[in-house]
């Protein structure tokens, strides 16, 4: 490689950084290496006059290449990308070098260790840059049209929202009916907006827009093509079956979730006078004056929380809808009749934000909150002279065990992950720990999945309240806009590359790539790997498989991870 | 401690049948614990009062009504003032020792005093009427020349009307304690045998009787110790345990009195109703002591009046009706006594007397069934949280 220009900045990050590693020491160490031409370290790199100076440096000193010292790619790779992009230098001439979470938070306790580690990470990162090259983002015309597969409230609600954009939308859902579950539903917490209204109100704004094509009882079956260009296959079932393909640029995934069914005998489900929350929810609204079950009037009900979350070794998760979902229920029951007396038995109250005033007002209105410990849950019984009583520990009366004969006890059971098998594997959805999908990050990219253009919304991601599933519909929206208005995208050109010439087309590559973006060409008579950059994730699966070595990731080449490996490793071992 | 684990059936409607006996607030309580934070009363367990209010909230009648701890509480309003809720944990304990009176009562009497205001009102009326009709018709005529009360209305009405009056209240009272004394043994787990085999039990039991009577009841030592006031009074004849003393020191001090009177007629010292100068020993301690309690009572109706500090802020029917009983009992006493005095022998003096004789009948008639109860309830408990004590 010829001489090289680089330019390396060691962020103090306040003080997450340089309170536990010499900074000053790192850029000494690192300003008199060959191609580095400017050094110094900085408060915040960030920061926007930080920014301002790298660009200003960048084009005094005609750098070819930037190192920034500071934290976490993830937080801040765009950020010092974009720096090098106004400065007039390739994107992907930058390296980050990752000196807070990989150094000075892990190592809190030994400066010297830390700052001779930092030293390593920064000439490892120097090391990487000098082997860099300047490479060009891929761009790919997009075609203007979203599939939204789920018309519960939050695909309704994305539906709405991609039309309004300006794009056209094919709704598909699987069942007869749209609306999912809040379609079923009476009012519901926090404002009691009725969940049917609240679906008969989107349907409403669904026909008057002509760019959405709903299709019912209808499911995806097959999908190629690659980002910003997907072909979809839909099959329509009904008494003759037809087919709709059509091409989108995203796809957004509303599936939903199922509820959790408890076992027989699981707090007493299956005897007479024990239901479920959504049961519970269905008597209220078939009394509206004085509850009753069974023709039997209700004096007492008693709630029994978590049943099917939070359970170890079963679904871990917390539900988040149920407690304030209750709590709502509470306040309806009690205003049927505010003799009835409630008793919540819980593990943990979670009516977060706002939905606290939903607590304080149940709380006000008499029902009694029973924290029971983890180890100890209650039991549900029908006695011998055939009253059905809850037995409990409260922990708040000093763990004393009280029986309370009731009328009528209700297993709050909350959300699990619909079954979606077909789904997933078409699309290559990552599922969670929990079966539910995941995203890519939860707070910074959270309805992106590492499949470009395919989006997930509302509790097919996880347990959402109405307007958090709301919310994450318009996240896809937006994300969808973001990447389909422009009618070009473009495409990280940190891809896989074939040397040709050493290629044998064994084949082992096409079985591991993950993404199905290998396969063989005929070249010069020759059978050889290609890889379709438009579909390639960049994840150097292939590379490490490949027997012949003729495989290589931009961004990651061969030469760079070996330099970057060797400059830290002599500096560290 | 019963090794057994008791499973409690929860009373769901205790806690609205407390507020029926006051307690208005406490329904915001969620048990965050600040009351038990600043009680000087609450130990290493660190629950008292919270724990209490909790029993309430959740229907656990035999445990709050078998709690000791309800009677160590002399209401200084520390909690009330430091509750986040405005809850009023203070006027829960209060509501809830009323609640605990009408239990423990088994005639029915003391719950329509306290939860129905007409009832009561009635009651007592009643009550006092048929005392002074009945004094009025045993009484003859009228002596002028001088007021000649026991010749007016014979000593031996009064003695032997006192005598079946405190006999009826004895009967109610053990009663009364015998339904607590169960309560609290069972939640105590105190047997009888641990009070009464050996001497080390005995011993024990003799010292909880010695700090539940002498030291607290009638010493108030905790009374004066920890409760520090939460509005600490300005001066110190406003202080709630002087107050208190002075009110009960002069009861004991007129009940005294009487009963030497009654004890030296009856030994053929001197006829009930023989004059005497005012600083006749007997005369005078009756005099003293009624002049404590009067200015003692009043001192507590100023101050509820003016709701000068915490304990003092809510004032339920039942309050009034405890201070009013006393203050006239104690004042028509004393105006009773100044007739004696007066120049020409006032012939007000026999209705007077009359009155204070039927006031002080329907007051001790009344014991066991209002505030005036304590008297025998708060020693009870002492007594317990004194075996508690001296628990190895």
């Amino acid at each position: 490689m010829s001489e090289r220009r680089i330019g390396v900045y060691i962020c103090h990050c306040g003080g997450n950084i340089s309170d536990y590693v010499d900074v000053a020491a790192v850029r000494d160490a690192v300003a008199d290496l060959p191609d580095v031409v400017h050094a110094e370290t900085s408060l915040f790199a960030c920061s926007d006059g930080t920014q301002q100076d790298m660009i200003a440096m960048i084009k005094e000193q005609h750098l070819d290449g930037l190192v920034v010292a500071s934290c976490s790619p993830k937080l801040h790779l765009f950020t010092f990308r974009g720096v090098s992009r106004r400065a007039g230098l390739n994107p992907f001439e930058y390296t980050q070098a990752n000196i807070r979470e990989q150094c000075s938070w892990a190592h809190t306790d030994d400066r010297e260790g830390a700052t001779l580690k930092a030293i390593g990470l920064v000439k490892g990162a120097i090391a990487k840059t000098r082997e860099s090259s300047a490479l060009e983002p891929m761009a790919v015309e997009t075609t203007s049209a979203s599939l939204v597969v789920g018309a519960g409230i939050a695909g309704l609600r994305a539906a709405i929202g991609l039309a309004d954009l300006g794009l056209r939308v094919y709704l598909l859902e699987q069942s007869a009916a749209v609306g999912g579950w809040v379609g079923h539903f009476g009012p519901t917490f926090p404002n009691d907006r009725d969940g049917r209204a609240m679906v008969a109100d989107l349907l409403e704004q669904l026909s008057s827009r002509p760019t959405i094509t709903l299709l019912t009882n209808a499911e995806l079956t097959a999908k190629s093509g690659s980002f910003g260009n997907y072909e979809v296959t839909i099959t329509v079932h009904g008494e003759r079956e037809s087919t709709v393909t059509a091409t989108v640029g995203s796809i957004v995934i509303a599936t939903g979730f199922d509820t959790y069914e408890p076992a027989i005998g699981e707090y007493g489900y299956g005897i007479d006078g024990v239901v479920t929350l959504a049961e519970f929810k269905a008597l209220i609204e078939s009394s509206p004056d004085g509850l009753r079950f069974a023709d039997r009037p209700v004096r007492t009900v008693t709630y029994v929380y978590c049943v099917g979350n939070r359970q170890p070794g079963g679904n871990e998760y917390c539900s988040k809808f149920c407690c304030s979902a209750t709590v709502h229920a509470s306040i309806e029951v009690s205003a049927i009749d505010p003799s009835i007396h409630q008793y919540h038995l819980y593990r943990d109250i979670r009516t977060y934000g706002k939905y606290e005033l939903l607590y304080e007002q149940a709380r006000k209105r008499g029902s009694v909150f029973m924290k029971f410990p983890d180890e100890v849950p209650p039991s549900v019984a029908r006695t011998d002279d055939g009253r059905l009583v809850v037995t409990t520990r409260d922990t708040l009366s000093g763990n004393i065990d009280v029986r309370i004969p009731t009328d009528l006890v209700v297993l709050v059971t909350g959300m699990v992950p619909r079954e979606n098998t077909a789904l997933t594997k078409m699309l290559h959805l990552p599922v969670g720990g929990d079966g539910f999908f995941n995203e890519i990050h939860p707070k910074l990219r959270p309805v992106e999945t590492v499949v470009d253009g395919v989006m997930i919304a509302g509790t097919c991601q996880g347990p959402k309240t109405i307007s958090e599933s709301v919310a994450s519909g318009l996240a896809a929206v937006a994300q969808s806009g973001a990447m389909l208005m422009k009618g070009v995208a473009e495409l990280d050109p940190l891809v896989a590359v074939v040397a040709e010439a050493a290629c044998t087309w064994c084949g082992e590559c096409q079985q591991v790539c993950p993404y199905e973006a290998i396969t063989a060409v005929s070249v010069d008579g020759r059978e050889v790997a290609t890889i379709d950059a438009a579909v390639c994730k960049g994840c150097g699966g292939c590379t490490s498989y490949c027997p012949n070595n003729a495989i290589d990731l931009l961004g990651a080449t061969d030469a760079q991870m070996r330099a970057l490996i060797e400059n830290l490793v002599e500096v560290v071992v | 401690m019963s090794a057994v684990i008791e499973v409690t059936t929860v009373d769901p409607g205790l806690l609205a049948d407390i507020q029926r006996f006051g307690a208005a607030d406490v329904s915001a309580c969620f048990s965050c614990g600040n009351c038990s934070a600043i009680c000087p009363l609450s130990n290493n367990d660190g629950t008292f009062p919270r724990r209490m209010i909790r029993y309430g909230q959740v229907g656990l009648r035999d445990e709050l009504l078998g709690s000791k701890e309800l009677w160590a509480c002399y209401h200084c309003g520390l909690c009330s003032e430091s509750c986040p809720q405005r809850a009023d944990p203070g006027e829960y304990m209060a509501a809830a020792r009323r609640y605990a009176i009408a239990s423990y009562d088994r005639t029915g009497l003391a719950r329509a005093l306290y939860v129905h205001p007409a009832v009561g009102s009635g009651v007592l009326v009643a009550l006092a009427a048929a005392f002074a009709t009945f004094f009025t018709l045993m009484s003859g005529a009228e002596p002028r020349h001088s007021l000649r009360l026991f010749s007016f209305l014979p000593d031996s009405v009064v003695h032997w009307t006192g005598i079946a009056v405190m006999i009826a209240v004895v009967l109610v009272a053990l009663a009364g304690v015998s339904t607590m004394v169960h309560g609290l043994a069972r939640h105590e787990g105190v047997h009888g045998r641990d009070l009464v085999v050996g001497a080390a039990s005995w011993r024990r039991a003799w010292r909880g009787a010695w700090s539940a009577v002498a030291v607290e009841s009638l010493g108030q030592k905790r009374f004066r110790d920890d409760c520090a006031d939460a509005d600490p009074a300005e001066h110190w004849y406003e202080k709630r345990w002087i107050v208190h003393a002075t009110v009960m020191w002069g009861f004991i001090g007129l009940l005294v009195a009487t009963m030497l009177d009654y004890g030296l007629s009856l030994t053929g010292v001197r006829a009930t109703g023989t004059p005497e100068p005012v600083w006749y020993p007997v005369r005078l301690l009756g005099t003293v002591a009624g002049l404590a309690m009067v200015a003692g009572v009043t001192t507590m109706i100023v101050s509820r009046l003016r709701r000068s500090n915490q304990a003092s802020t809510f004032s339920h029917q039942s309050d009034w009706v405890f201070l009013t009983l006393l203050w006239v009992v104690g004042v028509s006493g004393l105006l009773t006594e100044l007739a004696l005095y007066l120049p020409g022998a006032p012939s007000w003096g026999y209705w007077m007397f009359v009155a204070h004789v039927s006031l002080a009948m329907e007051l001790l008639v009344l014991v066991p069934f209002m505030k005036f109860a304590h008297v025998i309830y708060r020693p009870v408990a002492l007594f317990f949280q004194s075996l508690a004590n001296t628990k190895a």
